[in-house]
Protein backbone atom coordinates (compact mmCIF):
# COMPACT_ATOMS: atom_id res chain seq x y z
CA UNK A 1 0.00 0.00 0.00
CA UNK A 2 2.55 2.23 1.02
CA UNK A 3 4.10 2.05 -2.46
CA UNK A 4 1.14 2.81 -4.14
CA UNK A 5 0.26 5.84 -2.00
CA UNK A 6 4.07 7.35 -2.57
CA UNK A 7 3.66 7.06 -6.25
CA UNK A 8 -0.03 8.80 -5.93
CA UNK A 9 1.60 11.79 -3.96
CA UNK A 10 4.74 11.49 -6.94
CA UNK A 11 2.29 11.60 -9.47
CA UNK A 12 -0.32 14.48 -7.91
CA UNK A 13 3.10 16.75 -7.30
CA UNK A 14 4.31 16.31 -10.93
CA UNK A 15 0.38 17.01 -12.09
CA UNK A 16 -0.26 13.88 -13.88
CA UNK A 17 -2.94 12.94 -11.38
CA UNK A 18 -5.43 14.59 -9.04
CA UNK A 19 -6.00 13.99 -5.51
CA UNK A 20 -9.76 14.66 -4.73
CA UNK A 21 -10.67 15.34 -1.41
CA UNK A 22 -14.58 14.45 -1.51
CA UNK A 23 -15.19 15.21 1.83
CA UNK A 24 -17.06 18.23 3.52
CA UNK A 25 -15.02 21.57 3.65
CA UNK A 26 -14.73 21.43 7.13
CA UNK A 27 -13.17 17.49 7.07
CA UNK A 28 -10.92 19.18 4.43
CA UNK A 29 -9.46 21.99 6.86
CA UNK A 30 -9.51 19.51 9.60
CA UNK A 31 -6.70 17.64 8.22
CA UNK A 32 -5.75 16.88 4.59
CA UNK A 33 -3.71 15.38 2.11
CA UNK A 34 -0.88 17.85 1.23
CA UNK A 35 -1.40 18.74 -2.49
CA UNK A 36 -5.21 17.51 -2.37
CA UNK A 37 -8.34 19.45 -4.07
CA UNK A 38 -11.21 19.77 -1.41
CA UNK A 39 -14.62 18.96 -3.71
CA UNK A 40 -17.16 17.71 -1.67
CA UNK A 41 -18.78 15.81 -3.16
CA UNK A 42 -22.66 16.19 -3.59
CA UNK A 43 -25.65 14.30 -5.99
CA UNK A 44 -26.30 17.05 -8.08
CA UNK A 45 -24.23 18.12 -10.53
CA UNK A 46 -20.87 17.34 -9.06
CA UNK A 47 -19.31 14.83 -11.42
CA UNK A 48 -19.72 16.97 -15.06
CA UNK A 49 -18.36 19.70 -12.81
CA UNK A 50 -15.10 18.25 -11.39
CA UNK A 51 -14.48 16.51 -14.88
CA UNK A 52 -14.89 20.21 -16.47
CA UNK A 53 -11.91 21.06 -13.76
CA UNK A 54 -9.79 18.39 -14.40
CA UNK A 55 -10.51 19.03 -18.46
CA UNK A 56 -9.52 22.60 -18.21
CA UNK A 57 -5.78 21.30 -16.26
CA UNK A 58 -5.48 18.22 -19.05
CA UNK A 59 -5.88 16.00 -15.71
CA UNK A 60 -7.43 12.48 -16.53
CA UNK A 61 -6.79 10.30 -13.96
CA UNK A 62 -7.53 10.71 -9.82
CA UNK A 63 -7.63 9.50 -6.64
CA UNK A 64 -10.46 10.07 -4.14
CA UNK A 65 -10.36 10.81 -0.54
CA UNK A 66 -13.12 9.92 0.97
CA UNK A 67 -14.23 9.30 4.69
CA UNK A 68 -16.63 6.25 4.31
CA UNK A 69 -17.07 3.86 1.23
CA UNK A 70 -21.08 5.46 0.37
CA UNK A 71 -19.78 8.78 -0.53
CA UNK A 72 -16.15 7.42 -1.89
CA UNK A 73 -18.06 4.85 -4.25
CA UNK A 74 -20.95 7.36 -5.51
CA UNK A 75 -17.76 10.23 -5.86
CA UNK A 76 -15.63 7.42 -8.26
CA UNK A 77 -19.38 6.28 -9.97
CA UNK A 78 -20.09 10.15 -10.86
CA UNK A 79 -16.26 10.61 -12.15
CA UNK A 80 -16.23 7.29 -14.34
CA UNK A 81 -19.67 8.63 -15.70
CA UNK A 82 -17.93 11.44 -17.14
CA UNK A 83 -14.95 9.40 -18.74
CA UNK A 84 -12.38 10.20 -15.80
CA UNK A 85 -10.30 7.61 -14.35
CA UNK A 86 -10.34 7.10 -10.93
CA UNK A 87 -6.71 5.01 -10.35
CA UNK A 88 -7.66 4.71 -6.32
CA UNK A 89 -9.87 5.24 -3.71
CA UNK A 90 -9.12 5.91 0.07
CA UNK A 91 -12.57 5.68 1.47
CA UNK A 92 -11.90 5.53 5.96
CA UNK A 93 -10.81 8.70 6.89
CA UNK A 94 -7.76 10.65 7.31
CA UNK A 95 -6.63 7.97 9.80
CA UNK A 96 -6.48 5.18 7.30
CA UNK A 97 -4.87 7.34 5.02
CA UNK A 98 -2.12 7.27 7.44
CA UNK A 99 -2.06 3.78 7.25
CA UNK A 100 -1.90 3.38 3.71
CA UNK A 101 1.34 5.89 3.65
CA UNK A 102 -0.58 9.05 2.96
CA UNK A 103 0.85 12.50 5.05
CA UNK A 104 -1.70 14.77 6.45
CA UNK A 105 -1.38 18.07 7.59
CA UNK A 106 -3.03 20.31 9.91
CA UNK A 107 -2.98 23.83 11.64
CA UNK A 108 -3.52 23.95 15.32
CA UNK A 109 -6.32 25.47 16.78
CA UNK A 110 -8.00 26.55 19.66
CA UNK A 111 -11.53 27.45 20.39
CA UNK A 112 -12.98 30.24 21.59
CA UNK A 113 -13.13 30.31 24.70
CA UNK A 114 -9.55 29.30 24.88
CA UNK A 115 -8.78 32.41 22.69
CA UNK A 116 -10.80 34.69 25.63
CA UNK A 117 -8.78 33.38 28.28
CA UNK A 118 -5.50 33.77 26.31
CA UNK A 119 -6.19 36.97 24.59
CA UNK A 120 -3.34 38.87 26.29
CA UNK A 121 -0.54 36.46 24.11
CA UNK A 122 -2.18 36.29 21.08
CA UNK A 123 -3.03 38.71 17.72
CA UNK A 124 -5.96 38.34 16.56
CA UNK A 125 -6.53 38.59 12.71
CA UNK A 126 -10.36 38.51 11.37
CA UNK A 127 -10.46 37.99 8.05
CA UNK A 128 -14.24 38.54 7.20
CA UNK A 129 -15.50 40.87 4.45
CA UNK A 130 -16.24 44.24 6.14
CA UNK A 131 -19.67 43.82 6.01
CA UNK A 132 -20.08 40.73 8.56
CA UNK A 133 -17.63 43.42 11.84
CA UNK A 134 -21.27 45.23 12.08
CA UNK A 135 -21.90 41.87 14.23
CA UNK A 136 -18.83 42.30 16.38
CA UNK A 137 -15.55 41.84 16.14
CA UNK A 138 -12.91 40.27 18.84
CA UNK A 139 -11.41 43.57 20.88
CA UNK A 140 -8.16 44.62 19.26
CA UNK A 141 -8.66 42.32 16.17
CA UNK A 142 -6.72 42.83 13.05
CA UNK A 143 -9.30 43.29 10.01
CA UNK A 144 -7.99 41.93 7.25
CA UNK A 145 -10.40 40.69 4.76
CA UNK A 146 -9.70 36.97 3.04
CA UNK A 147 -9.05 38.23 -0.41
CA UNK A 148 -6.68 41.04 1.17
CA UNK A 149 -4.20 38.50 2.69
CA UNK A 150 -1.62 37.90 0.76
CA UNK A 151 -1.30 41.23 -0.32
CA UNK A 152 -1.22 42.30 2.67
CA UNK A 153 1.39 39.73 5.26
CA UNK A 154 4.08 42.92 5.13
CA UNK A 155 2.21 44.59 7.52
CA UNK A 156 1.99 40.98 9.92
CA UNK A 157 5.33 39.98 12.59
CA UNK A 158 7.04 37.27 12.29
CA UNK A 159 7.87 37.49 15.69
CA UNK A 160 4.06 37.52 16.88
CA UNK A 161 1.10 34.43 18.08
CA UNK A 162 -1.46 34.94 15.60
CA UNK A 163 -4.96 33.55 16.27
CA UNK A 164 -7.65 33.53 12.80
CA UNK A 165 -10.49 34.00 13.07
CA UNK A 166 -13.93 34.31 10.87
CA UNK A 167 -17.10 33.43 11.13
CA UNK A 168 -17.51 29.85 11.44
CA UNK A 169 -14.06 28.94 11.49
CA UNK A 170 -13.87 27.54 7.66
CA UNK A 171 -12.25 30.79 5.78
CA UNK A 172 -9.74 31.11 8.75
CA UNK A 173 -9.08 27.60 8.33
CA UNK A 174 -8.03 27.96 4.50
CA UNK A 175 -6.33 31.53 5.90
CA UNK A 176 -4.45 30.07 8.72
CA UNK A 177 -2.77 27.43 6.74
CA UNK A 178 -1.59 30.12 4.02
CA UNK A 179 -0.20 32.09 6.92
CA UNK A 180 1.93 28.88 8.20
CA UNK A 181 2.87 28.04 4.74
CA UNK A 182 4.42 31.25 4.77
CA UNK A 183 6.37 30.98 8.50
CA UNK A 184 4.13 32.80 10.80
CA UNK A 185 3.18 31.21 14.08
CA UNK A 186 -0.65 30.75 14.05
CA UNK A 187 -3.80 28.66 15.22
CA UNK A 188 -7.52 29.28 13.82
CA UNK A 189 -10.09 29.43 16.04
CA UNK A 190 -12.57 27.01 15.63
CA UNK A 191 -15.96 27.60 15.31
CA UNK A 192 -15.13 31.67 14.66
CA UNK A 193 -17.48 34.69 15.60
CA UNK A 194 -20.50 32.03 16.02
CA UNK A 195 -18.66 30.42 19.24
CA UNK A 196 -17.17 33.75 20.46
CA UNK A 197 -20.41 35.31 20.43
CA UNK A 198 -22.46 31.92 21.98
CA UNK A 199 -19.62 32.53 24.62
CA UNK A 200 -20.95 35.85 25.54
CA UNK A 201 -17.66 36.95 25.20
CA UNK A 202 -16.79 41.03 24.64
CA UNK A 203 -17.15 42.20 21.50
CA UNK A 204 -16.01 45.79 19.93
CA UNK A 205 -18.23 47.15 17.09
CA UNK A 206 -15.80 49.08 14.23
CA UNK A 207 -16.92 52.43 12.75
CA UNK A 208 -17.33 52.56 9.30
CA UNK B 1 -28.52 24.92 13.50
CA UNK B 2 -29.09 21.66 10.39
CA UNK B 3 -32.42 20.21 10.53
CA UNK B 4 -33.82 17.69 8.21
CA UNK B 5 -36.42 15.33 8.79
CA UNK B 6 -37.12 12.10 6.61
CA UNK B 7 -39.88 10.26 6.55
CA UNK B 8 -42.34 7.17 5.61
CA UNK B 9 -45.38 8.04 4.58
CA UNK B 10 -46.53 5.19 3.81
CA UNK B 11 -45.59 3.81 7.57
CA UNK B 12 -46.00 7.08 9.17
CA UNK B 13 -42.63 6.86 10.20
CA UNK B 14 -40.45 10.03 11.06
CA UNK B 15 -36.47 10.28 11.13
CA UNK B 16 -33.97 13.35 11.47
CA UNK B 17 -30.33 14.47 10.66
CA UNK B 18 -29.32 17.45 12.63
CA UNK B 19 -26.10 18.66 13.25
CA UNK B 20 -23.68 22.02 14.14
CA UNK B 21 -22.68 23.91 10.66
CA UNK B 22 -19.89 25.60 13.14
CA UNK B 23 -18.11 22.46 13.71
CA UNK B 24 -19.93 19.98 11.18
CA UNK B 25 -20.69 17.27 13.11
CA UNK B 26 -24.16 15.12 12.66
CA UNK B 27 -26.55 13.14 14.34
CA UNK B 28 -29.40 10.70 12.65
CA UNK B 29 -32.34 9.48 14.82
CA UNK B 30 -34.32 6.84 13.91
CA UNK B 31 -32.91 5.88 10.89
CA UNK B 32 -35.63 3.83 8.81
CA UNK B 33 -35.05 0.88 6.68
CA UNK B 34 -37.19 2.32 3.53
CA UNK B 35 -35.25 5.32 3.52
CA UNK B 36 -31.75 3.39 3.49
CA UNK B 37 -28.19 3.88 5.27
CA UNK B 38 -26.78 5.35 2.27
CA UNK B 39 -29.35 8.20 2.12
CA UNK B 40 -28.65 9.09 5.19
CA UNK B 41 -24.87 9.57 4.31
CA UNK B 42 -25.09 11.06 0.99
CA UNK B 43 -27.67 14.10 2.63
CA UNK B 44 -25.00 14.47 5.83
CA UNK B 45 -22.24 15.12 3.18
CA UNK B 46 -24.30 17.50 1.03
CA UNK B 47 -25.29 19.44 4.56
CA UNK B 48 -21.26 19.35 5.23
CA UNK B 49 -21.50 16.94 8.63
CA UNK B 50 -20.06 14.25 9.52
CA UNK B 51 -21.88 12.03 11.01
CA UNK B 52 -21.27 11.61 14.69
CA UNK B 53 -24.13 9.45 16.31
CA UNK B 54 -26.46 7.19 15.29
CA UNK B 55 -29.17 7.29 17.97
CA UNK B 56 -32.25 5.24 18.25
CA UNK B 57 -35.20 6.34 20.57
CA UNK B 58 -36.17 2.95 21.36
CA UNK B 59 -36.36 -0.56 19.68
CA UNK B 60 -38.78 0.14 17.12
CA UNK B 61 -41.72 -2.73 16.85
CA UNK B 62 -43.41 -1.50 13.90
CA UNK B 63 -40.47 -0.77 10.86
CA UNK B 64 -37.50 -2.20 10.41
CA UNK B 65 -34.44 -0.01 11.41
CA UNK B 66 -31.49 1.47 9.48
CA UNK B 67 -29.95 2.56 12.46
CA UNK B 68 -27.35 -0.55 12.99
CA UNK B 69 -26.37 -0.45 9.23
CA UNK B 70 -25.89 3.02 9.35
CA UNK B 71 -23.83 2.42 12.21
CA UNK B 72 -21.60 0.01 10.85
CA UNK B 73 -20.69 1.76 7.36
CA UNK B 74 -20.03 4.44 9.69
CA UNK B 75 -17.68 2.63 12.19
CA UNK B 76 -19.78 3.49 14.65
CA UNK B 77 -22.14 2.16 17.91
CA UNK B 78 -25.52 2.81 17.81
CA UNK B 79 -26.36 5.24 21.08
CA UNK B 80 -29.31 3.50 22.70
CA UNK B 81 -30.75 2.99 26.09
CA UNK B 82 -28.68 1.08 28.79
CA UNK B 83 -32.17 -0.78 29.03
CA UNK B 84 -31.73 -2.31 25.52
CA UNK B 85 -29.73 -5.33 25.17
CA UNK B 86 -28.22 -5.48 21.21
CA UNK B 87 -26.62 -7.46 19.54
CA UNK B 88 -24.94 -5.11 17.81
CA UNK B 89 -22.26 -2.48 18.95
CA UNK B 90 -24.22 0.36 21.31
CA UNK B 91 -23.01 3.30 23.16
CA UNK B 92 -25.27 2.87 25.87
CA UNK B 93 -26.83 6.03 27.69
CA UNK B 94 -28.50 6.71 30.81
CA UNK B 95 -31.00 9.88 32.19
CA UNK B 96 -29.24 12.77 31.99
CA UNK B 97 -26.59 11.94 29.36
CA UNK B 98 -25.59 14.85 27.02
CA UNK B 99 -24.13 14.57 23.36
CA UNK B 100 -22.18 17.16 22.74
CA UNK B 101 -22.11 18.31 18.89
CA UNK B 102 -20.41 21.67 19.10
CA UNK B 103 -22.43 24.21 19.79
CA UNK B 104 -25.09 21.22 19.83
CA UNK B 105 -26.39 20.15 23.36
CA UNK B 106 -28.47 16.90 22.80
CA UNK B 107 -30.07 16.06 26.31
CA UNK B 108 -30.94 12.60 26.88
CA UNK B 109 -34.33 11.82 29.42
CA UNK B 110 -35.15 8.42 30.05
CA UNK B 111 -38.90 8.02 29.23
CA UNK B 112 -40.55 4.56 29.55
CA UNK B 113 -43.55 3.62 28.70
CA UNK B 114 -43.95 2.79 24.77
CA UNK B 115 -41.24 0.39 25.82
CA UNK B 116 -38.96 -0.04 28.96
CA UNK B 117 -35.81 1.46 26.68
CA UNK B 118 -37.52 4.36 25.22
CA UNK B 119 -35.45 7.86 25.34
CA UNK B 120 -36.68 11.39 24.49
CA UNK B 121 -33.57 13.56 22.99
CA UNK B 122 -33.65 17.07 23.80
CA UNK B 123 -31.71 19.73 21.70
CA UNK B 124 -30.19 23.18 22.32
CA UNK B 125 -28.90 25.43 20.34
CA UNK B 126 -25.81 27.46 22.53
CA UNK B 127 -25.16 29.91 19.53
CA UNK B 128 -29.08 30.68 19.98
CA UNK B 129 -29.72 30.04 23.84
CA UNK B 130 -29.43 27.87 26.42
CA UNK B 131 -33.20 27.26 26.28
CA UNK B 132 -34.31 23.64 24.41
CA UNK B 133 -35.49 24.67 20.90
CA UNK B 134 -37.04 20.90 20.01
CA UNK B 135 -37.48 17.35 21.54
CA UNK B 136 -37.43 14.48 20.02
CA UNK B 137 -40.28 12.20 21.48
CA UNK B 138 -39.71 8.81 19.92
CA UNK B 139 -42.86 6.77 20.71
CA UNK B 140 -43.49 8.83 24.18
CA UNK B 141 -45.33 11.54 23.59
CA UNK B 142 -46.55 12.36 20.07
CA UNK B 143 -49.22 15.12 18.01
CA UNK B 144 -52.28 14.94 19.98
CA UNK B 145 -51.57 11.38 21.32
CA UNK B 146 -48.83 9.01 23.22
CA UNK B 147 -47.44 6.08 22.40
CA UNK B 148 -48.76 2.29 22.87
CA UNK B 149 -47.40 0.44 25.73
CA UNK B 150 -48.42 -3.24 24.65
CA UNK B 151 -46.11 -4.13 22.26
CA UNK B 152 -43.55 -5.78 24.64
CA UNK B 153 -45.11 -7.46 26.93
CA UNK B 154 -48.38 -9.62 26.51
CA UNK B 155 -48.80 -9.58 29.93
CA UNK B 156 -51.94 -7.68 31.34
CA UNK B 157 -50.55 -6.13 34.65
CA UNK B 158 -47.04 -5.36 32.46
CA UNK B 159 -48.73 -3.58 29.94
CA UNK B 160 -50.78 -1.33 32.39
CA UNK B 161 -47.80 -0.80 34.16
CA UNK B 162 -46.36 0.43 31.26
CA UNK B 163 -48.83 2.56 30.50
CA UNK B 164 -48.63 4.07 33.97
CA UNK B 165 -44.91 4.46 32.67
CA UNK B 166 -45.91 6.52 29.94
CA UNK B 167 -48.41 8.83 31.92
CA UNK B 168 -45.25 9.66 34.10
CA UNK B 169 -43.34 10.33 30.88
CA UNK B 170 -44.97 11.99 29.45
CA UNK B 171 -45.82 14.92 31.93
CA UNK B 172 -42.20 14.92 32.39
CA UNK B 173 -41.98 16.33 29.56
CA UNK B 174 -44.78 18.64 29.88
CA UNK B 175 -41.59 20.24 32.48
CA UNK B 176 -40.37 21.46 28.88
CA UNK B 177 -41.23 25.33 28.07
CA UNK B 178 -44.28 25.63 26.03
CA UNK B 179 -42.41 27.07 22.88
CA UNK B 180 -40.13 23.35 23.08
CA UNK B 181 -40.92 22.68 19.63
CA UNK B 182 -42.35 18.41 19.12
CA UNK B 183 -40.89 15.87 16.63
CA UNK B 184 -42.20 12.47 17.70
CA UNK B 185 -41.08 9.11 15.36
CA UNK B 186 -44.56 8.69 14.48
CA UNK B 187 -47.77 10.95 12.63
CA UNK B 188 -50.44 9.71 11.12
CA UNK B 189 -52.06 6.30 10.86
CA UNK B 190 -49.07 4.76 12.61
CA UNK B 191 -50.47 1.86 14.78
CA UNK B 192 -47.47 2.85 17.41
CA UNK B 193 -50.16 5.39 18.69
CA UNK B 194 -54.16 5.65 19.73
CA UNK B 195 -56.87 6.76 17.92
CA UNK B 196 -56.18 10.74 18.84
CA UNK B 197 -52.74 10.85 16.60
CA UNK B 198 -52.61 13.70 14.37
CA UNK B 199 -51.63 13.19 10.37
CA UNK B 200 -49.09 16.37 11.16
CA UNK B 201 -45.79 15.03 11.63
CA UNK B 202 -44.77 18.20 14.30
CA UNK B 203 -46.03 20.67 17.17
CA UNK B 204 -45.11 22.11 20.11
CA UNK B 205 -45.15 21.08 23.75
CA UNK B 206 -47.70 24.23 24.03
CA UNK B 207 -49.67 23.58 21.66
CA UNK B 208 -50.37 19.72 22.97
CA UNK B 209 -50.56 21.28 26.74
CA UNK B 210 -53.61 22.84 25.64
CA UNK B 211 -54.65 20.29 23.24
CA UNK B 212 -53.98 16.89 23.82
CA UNK B 213 -56.68 15.00 25.16
CA UNK B 214 -54.02 12.33 27.34
CA UNK B 215 -52.53 15.48 28.44
CA UNK B 216 -56.06 16.73 29.98
CA UNK B 217 -56.06 13.37 32.22
CA UNK B 218 -54.68 13.80 35.65
CA UNK B 219 -54.92 10.72 36.94
CA UNK B 220 -52.53 7.63 35.89
CA UNK B 221 -55.40 4.67 36.44
CA UNK B 222 -57.75 6.42 34.15
CA UNK B 223 -55.25 7.73 31.54
CA UNK B 224 -54.22 3.69 31.58
CA UNK B 225 -57.33 2.96 30.83
CA UNK B 226 -58.35 5.41 28.18
CA UNK B 227 -55.17 4.01 26.48
CA UNK B 228 -55.93 0.49 26.62
CA UNK B 229 -59.32 1.31 25.50
CA UNK B 230 -58.39 2.75 22.36
CA UNK B 231 -56.32 0.50 21.12
CA UNK B 232 -55.83 -0.01 17.39
CA UNK B 233 -54.49 -3.79 16.04
CA UNK B 234 -51.07 -4.04 16.80
CA UNK B 235 -48.86 -3.55 14.09
CA UNK B 236 -48.01 -7.18 12.23
CA UNK B 237 -44.94 -9.05 13.96
CA UNK B 238 -44.09 -6.41 16.15
CA UNK B 239 -42.18 -9.27 18.60
CA UNK B 240 -40.34 -10.42 15.58
CA UNK B 241 -39.55 -6.50 14.37
CA UNK B 242 -38.14 -6.41 17.92
CA UNK B 243 -35.53 -8.62 17.72
CA UNK B 244 -34.90 -7.74 13.64
CA UNK B 245 -34.01 -4.19 15.31
CA UNK B 246 -31.97 -5.80 18.13
CA UNK B 247 -29.85 -7.52 15.79
CA UNK B 248 -30.90 -10.71 15.72
CA UNK B 249 -29.81 -12.05 13.02
CA UNK B 250 -32.07 -15.34 12.96
CA UNK B 251 -34.88 -14.10 11.05
CA UNK B 252 -34.25 -11.90 7.88
CA UNK B 253 -37.13 -12.10 5.78
CA UNK B 254 -36.95 -9.35 4.01
CA UNK B 255 -38.31 -5.86 4.98
CA UNK B 256 -40.20 -5.34 2.13
CA UNK B 257 -42.77 -8.16 2.90
CA UNK B 258 -43.36 -6.67 5.98
CA UNK B 259 -44.18 -3.06 4.60
CA UNK B 260 -46.11 -4.72 2.47
CA UNK B 261 -48.02 -6.77 5.13
CA UNK B 262 -48.56 -3.02 7.29
CA UNK B 263 -50.37 -2.15 4.47
CA UNK B 264 -52.00 -4.12 3.92
CA UNK B 265 -53.43 -4.35 7.57
CA UNK B 266 -53.76 -0.63 7.69
CA UNK B 267 -56.23 -0.94 4.67
CA UNK B 268 -58.06 -3.27 5.74
CA UNK B 269 -58.51 -1.74 9.35
CA UNK B 270 -59.63 1.46 7.27
CA UNK B 271 -61.93 -0.37 4.97
CA UNK B 272 -63.91 -1.44 8.26
CA UNK B 273 -63.90 1.69 9.56
CA UNK B 274 -61.94 1.44 12.45
CA UNK B 275 -59.36 4.69 11.81
CA UNK B 276 -62.09 6.98 10.39
CA UNK B 277 -62.44 8.46 13.40
CA UNK B 278 -62.19 12.29 12.50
Amino acid sequence: MTDSAQELLEQSRQGTLALIDVRTTQAHTNGHVPGSVSAPFSRDGWGPAVADWLRSRSVTRVGILADNPVVGRAAGEALQAEQVTVHAVFDRGPSSWQEAGLPIVSVPSLTADELARQLDTRTVIDVREPYELRSGIVPGALTIPMGQLVRRTSELDRTARYAVICATGNRSQSAASYLADQGFQVENVRGGMALWLAGRHPVDYPKS
Amino acid sequence: MIWQPFRDPVLGCSSFLLGDEVTGVGLVVDALGSVGPDAYILAAQEAGLAIGFVVETHVHADHASAAAGLADALGLPVTLSHKAEASFPMNPVQDGAEIALGSLVVTVWETPGHTPDSVSLIVRDKTRSDDPWLVMTGDSLFVGDVGRPDLVDAEPELIRRAAQDQYESVHRLMTLPDFTELHPAHYGSSPCGGLFMSKKPESTIGYERRTNRMLAIDDPDEFAALQLNLLKPPPPDAARLRKLNLGDPADDAPVTAKRTAAVTDTLSWNSRGVLEDD
